[in-house]
């Protein structure tokens, strides 16, 4: 019987889990934009934030627009790839309860 | 195999994942308008030229209606509470039309600088570079209502190259209503609908 495959926990958390979806459909985007979508709060947003950015899944520029800050986020290359072995790993998982 | 209970939570997990890249990729930012804004903005050129033959009418209207763009563009930016993320599509898309109005700028005044200006290659020329912008869009977009304008303002630009002054007028005319005020207008029910729906599911 072959081996089920693990989750990886970094992506397995809800908000961090949709934070890679969200930034996988983008090229950069702003906190308040991913506050928006996710439905989040500042403190919990931005330690998630900065979970995926220890891990190498999401990077951060910070700079400032007419003198208010602003952080824009965008997915790496090893996030893209962490993403896609979470949904394969997902669907081998499921099985055949995905048809 | 997985429980019941693990299972449910898995394809949760997999619904997420598929909504919030659909959520990344939406864009439902509001442009229809500016078809319509354009559309009304040629009108004006083309009604003034014929009014009284100021030969600077056209560069004197598409200067003021592209800074009236920009206003209400920069306006409606400023009313936005959180920017909208930036996607390789909108890039594309709006790569594509700051190409055009180059091209028109650089073009257009160049032809009448040089003398070599008439109004069927005048027709041909806006109505085929309008054609390509929206063939491009409508591709990226997969946007069938956008490709058949981009047709018909193909279509104008072959019938600006035959036939008479008056009949290439009429052709701009019809053109322009078509594929600025008709198709703006059909956008911004779209967006208004999609808008809806938006707030709908938040």
């Amino acid at each position: 019987m072959p081996e089920l495959p693990e989750l990886n926990p970094i992506i397995h958390g809800k908000l961090r889990l949709a934070l890679l979806s969200l930034l996988s459909g983008v090229e950069e985007a702003e906190f308040t934009w991913l506050r928006a979508k996710t439905g989040s709060t500042d403190g919990n947003l931005g330690a998630q934030l900065l979970k995926l950015e220890e891990a190498g899944y999401a990077s951060v520029e910070k700079k400032f627009v007419q003198r208010k800050p602003q952080s824009l986020y965008r997915l790496t290359e090893a996030g893209r790839a962490a993403l896609t072995e979470y949904v394969v790993a997902l669907k081998q998982l499921l099985g055949g309860a995905m048809e | 195999m997985t429980t019941n209970a693990e299972e449910m939570e898995l394809k949760d997990r997999l619904k997420l994942i598929e909504s919030m890249i659909a959520e990344g990729r939406r864009t439902t930012g509001s442009w229809a308008w500016t078809f319509v804004f354009w559309g009304l903005a040629y009108y004006v050129a083309i009604g003034w030229t014929a009014y009284n033959q100021w030969p600077w009418a056209w560069l004197v209207t598409m200067g003021g209606a592209w800074l009236l763009c920009w206003a209400i563009i920069r306006w409606k930016h400023g009313c936005t509470p959180e920017k909208r993320p930036g996607t390789t599509i909108g890039r594309a898309i709006y790569a594509t039309w700051c190409a055009m109005g180059t091209s028109m700028c650089l073009l257009l005044p160049a032809l009448g600088f040089s003398g070599r200006f008439n109004q069927h290659v005048f027709v041909a020329v806006v109505a085929s570079m309008l054609g390509l912008a929206n063939g491009a869009s409508g591709i990226l977009l997969r946007w069938k209502a956008q490709i058949a304008s981009a047709i018909v303002w193909w279509l104008a630009s072959i019938a600006a190259c035959f036939g008479t002054d008056n009949q290439c007028s009429v052709v701009f005319v019809a053109a322009i209503f078509f594929c600025q005020i008709v198709f703006g207008v059909y956008g911004m029910i779209l967006e208004s609908s999609a808008r809806k729906l938006e707030a709908k599911h938040a």
